[in-house]
């Protein structure tokens, strides 16, 4: 990303970059579209828009705390495990609250619902304050402190699960069944998650460019140092943004409870931290910190969720196998397109002496690979030759050049 | 000069940096087996010089001949093969390593099987290390060394290349009187091997101690190369500092208001440094409509100064601060500013700008909340606020939401200081406000200082430039090594007295060192 396109944030709703992935996304529609043997986009168009909205809000919603940590200059890693407690809070505490009706599957009562989503939001409170107080008291880098809790917040909540369904049923368990209507409602109305994404994405948009705590999130992302200079309390910013990240985190928990209509501590939620940071990296986020955008993060939470959907369309095997795989592939496409300027002009080489010599069989047998197991091993041959061929002549071709 | 005696020869070597001309035809002989002071002001380009020579740079114009044959170095390896090494003020060691594997770093001697040769290079390591009375073990962490022990083992390294031509840019800086000692019998010893020595100081009586000739350099250019026997302290200050005061504009005589801000026997601690201390019983006040220029060398203390003023400096301090009469103690910036104290950093790339952010905002980003109504940032409110700032300050830019980078560093800085003026401050701390900026902007910000002072506000201003501080001053203060060592109005004043009295510091260096 050129300095230029990163002024102002927000002066116009979508940079050059924006319109790109905006492009993309259709593109990529419309590839699944036509080569999709079920067709399942002209038939089940809405059934189909129905399933990514739910996957993308879902996606975006934490994904919008992590754009808001990237930008202030941190990392958060702990969003899964934050996903995790939270559902396990909120289950655990209608749990306490209502344990007949929980076990008999009955409605527990608005009360205990309030109750527990309160209870949930709290949690992603103090997680965030946990994270802020590692990284600005102890001095530890968000990246380790993050670490930490993203192994640690995992099995504090199945931790909590078995102590609690020991107290309050009678065997202990991994996990919590919830069957109460409210969260049904959510479960059945896929809207309701689309519109509460909706709503968190204009007050964080509003955050970012409308509010002085936004300026001073950019601020403190873009030069730590010279913000404290200027009479910023970075401590506290810091502090908003690892709450923000984590209470955001906590939201989510709650639709995976509904989706699921259950908390199961051990498995929910498990490494999805990555894919909000990789929707916030491939909506231009940049790692570093004071770049970055809502628009930007939706769109790249999108442009994830209709990947990985156009892939387990196309190759009707489970998505859930291939879904790391592209997000890898899709972050690495994504970022090295967004450098392709600075190869050119830096006089950069892709694949420069005998590293991208090494470089070229690696790539050529990945993509053999991949494309053997997603479409027959003689398709995946000659593709795993193409690419062994196509990259020789970049080489040669660059070595030619420079 | 006798040609067969010449070891190096730099001729007309021209280097600019980005709206600065680092050396503007220099040329240098330097003889074999002679040890030659290089002196000048900070800025004057001996560093720089000394980096063409050792391959970090390469000269944009210019010859570089070494032992009668023309070379082009274009790393420090290249440099390190004609056998000249460089000790760099900053010391170039990896801390978690040990001190022989530092001293073989890149060069590792391996066995016949390929492997480290762990024996032997700690073997010759410790024989290096007793040429040079260094008694520390090889296999020590060079991180937990100190300062003195570092540099002689970058002075092994060098010595381990079997280098001919050894470069020591300010050697002293960090050392203790006892290490300097020791420092000046390994240079001796050197000698007696036959190695040629190019010594950067401006420290007066180390180079009339150790030099055979004395080399000066002001503002890129050579200015004279005098045996040591025809020349004397003052007159070599002289040639440092005597250039043209054509610079200064007319001086008016302003009229000091009450005393808004005081120091009182200021100690700010430096811990695991030779010297103990940034600041040691600084004293000084500033009074509304005055400039208060604090000189002195790099290190003596002059950012720390500021910063500790400003509640951004990185130690606990003692003393009094006395902010219009009342005594305190910031410990964040937001305080000073609160309490009306503005500082515009020395470092503009890495402690003013945001980088990321656009001219507009960069100027509102500490006054932003006054653009607020209904608790969102007014557009408008903003952009009137930012105009209004830089049209006093004189910022050229295309527009307020151009990227900053896009602008001259003198722009830059203006925006800089627009910002700091936003807030309204009584007093100003201006950290070597004209590094790197053009000449007609320094104009403008020496003009925009002194209007600002009219209107009643106090300036603290520091500046490696003399003239600079000269012309703008009402008084002077200068500091050496942390200590206050002179005080000046501005008739007194003089760029010869404030070198003086800024190099001072090595003959009341005493007290503070631990027995090795």
């Amino acid at each position: 990303m050129s300095p230029s396109d990163s002024s102002f944030p927000g002066r116009s709703l979508l940079r050059s970059s924006e319109w790109a992935l905006v492009l993309a996304i259709i593109l990529a529609v419309a590839i699944t579209a036509l080569i999709d043997a079920n067709h399942s986009y002209y038939f089940k168009p809405l059934e189909s828009a129905r399933d990514i909205a739910r996957n993308t809000a879902l996606l975006g919603i934490f994904a919008l705390g992590a754009t808001v940590v990237i930008i202030a200059g941190g990392i958060d890693l702990s969003a899964g495990s934050m996903i995790a407690l939270s559902g396990t809070v909120c289950a655990a505490t209608m749990l306490a609250l209502a344990p007949a009706e929980m076990i008999g599957f009955k409605p527990v009562g608005p009360l205990a619902v309030v109750t527990a989503i309160g209870a949930s939001l709290t949690a992603g409170f103090l997680v965030g304050t946990l994270h802020a107080w590692l990284v600005t008291s102890i001095r530890l880098p968000p990246f380790i402190a993050t670490l930490a809790t993203l192994v640690g917040l995992r099995s504090f909540a199945r931790a909590l699960c078995e102590s609690t369904t020991a107290s309050f049923t009678p065997t202990k368990s991994a996990l919590i069944n919830v069957y109460d209507p409210f969260f049904k409602t959510v479960r059945d109305n896929v809207w309701i998650s689309v519109a509460v994404f909706g709503v968190l994405a204009l007050f964080t948009w509003i955050i970012l460019t409308r509010t002085v705590l936004g300026r001073h999130l950019y601020a403190l992302g873009g030069n730590e140092q010279a913000a404290r200079l200027s009479g910023i309390r970075t401590d506290n910013i810091k502090w908003f943004a690892y709450c923000y990240g984590a209470m955001t985190a906590a939201l989510a928990g709650l639709f995976y409870v509904a989706n699921e209509s259950v908390a199961a501590p051990v498995n929910q939620g498990r490494g999805h931290e990555l894919n909000a940071i990789a929707a916030a990296v491939v909506g231009g986020c940049s790692l570093s910190g004071g770049i970055g955008s809502v628009p930007g993060t939706i769109l790249g939470a999108i442009f994830l969720r209709v990947v990985i959907d156009a892939v387990s369309k196309i190759i009707k095997t489970g998505a859930d196998v291939y879904e790391g795989l592209i997000v890898g592939i899709v972050v690495v496409i994504a970022v090295t397109l967004g450098q392709l300027g600075h190869f050119a002009a830096g006089g950069r080489r892709l694949l420069p002496g005998s590293l991208g010599l090494c470089a070229i069989p690696t790539l050529s047998i990945f993509c053999g690979m991949i494309i053997s197991m997603t479409a027959g091993a003689r398709v995946g041959l000659a593709s795993g030759l193409a690419a062994l061929v196509l990259l020789g002549i970049l080489r040669v071709w660059e070595s030619r050049r420079f | 000069m006798d040609q067969h005696d010449t070891v190096v020869s730099m001729l007309g070597i021209t280097k600019q940096f980005p709206g600065v001309i680092a050396l503007d035809d220099v040329t240098l002989h330097v003889q074999a087996g002679e040890l030659l002071a290089i002196c000048g002001e900070n800025g004057a380009g001996k560093s720089t010089l000394m980096k063409i020579l050792s391959g970090v740079y390469l000269p944009d114009e210019g010859e570089l001949w070494v032992r009668g044959v023309p070379v082009r170095f274009k790393t420090t390896r290249d440099a390190e093969a004609a056998g000249i090494a460089i000790i760099h003020q900053e010391l170039n060691l990896v801390e978690d390593l040990s001190v022989s594997a530092n001293i073989f770093l890149g060069r590792e001697l391996r066995t016949s099987l390929g492997f480290l040769n762990e024996r032997q290079m700690i073997q010759r390591s410790q024989e290096l290390l007793d040429s040079l009375e260094c008694r520390i073990s090889p296999l020590s962490r060079t991180g937990g060394l100190r300062i003195g022990d570092q540099q002689l083992v970058e002075i092994a390294k060098a010595l381990s290349l079997d280098a001919s031509i050894v470069v020591m840019d300010e050697p002293t800086s960090a050392l203790t009187e006892s290490e300097s000692r020791r420092l000046e019998r390994v240079i001796g010893r050197l000698r007696s091997q036959g190695v040629t020595i190019i010594y950067i100081s401006h420290k007066m009586d180390e180079v009339f101690r150790l030099a055979d000739r004395i080399a000066v350099l002001r503002d890129g250019r050579m200015v004279r190369t005098e045996n040591r026997s025809a020349a004397s302290p003052q007159q070599v200050t002289g040639w440092m500092v005597g250039r043209d005061i054509s610079n200064a504009h007319a001086y008016t005589p302003r009229i000091p208001g009450e005393r808004v801000l005081e120091v009182h026997n200021l100690f700010v601690p430096w811990p695991g440094h030779a010297r103990g201390y940034r600041l040691s019983g600084v004293s000084l006040n500033v009074c509304r409509g005055e400039v208060l220029g604090i000189a002195g060398l790099m290190g003596a203390g002059r950012t720390e100064l500021l910063e500790t003023i400003f509640g951004a400096g990185p130690q606990k301090w003692s003393g009094e601060i006395l902010l219009r009469g009342r005594s305190v103690h910031f410990t964040h910036p937001q305080e000073a500013c609160d309490a009306g104290i503005a500082m515009v950093c020395e470092d503009r790339k890495r402690l003013g700008v945001f980088p990321n952010l656009t001219v507009g905002s960069n100027v509102s980003l500490c006054t932003l909340s006054r653009a607020v109504r209904g608790g969102l940032v007014r557009r408008r409110i903003e952009e009137a606020m930012v105009a209004q700032s830089i049209r006093d300050t004189g910022v050229k830019t295309s527009g307020l939401s151009s990227n900053i980078l896009g602008l001259s560093g003198g722009n830059q800085q203006k925006c800089i200081v627009s910002r700091w003026l936003l807030t309204q401050p009584e007093v100003l701390l201006l950290d070597d406000p004209t590094r790197g900026i053009d000449v007609g902007a320094k104009a403008e910000l020496y003009a925009l200082i002194n209007t600002l002072c009219r209107r009643g506000m106090a300036v603290l201003v520091t500046s490696s430039e003399l003239p600079e501080l000269l012309s703008l001053s009402d008084r002077i203060v200068v500091l050496s090594e942390g200590r206050v060592t002179a005080e000046f109005n501005r008739n007194e004043a003089s760029e010869q007295r404030i070198m003086e009295a800024a190099t001072l510091g090595a003959f009341n260096r005493t007290g503070h060192e631990l027995p090795n």
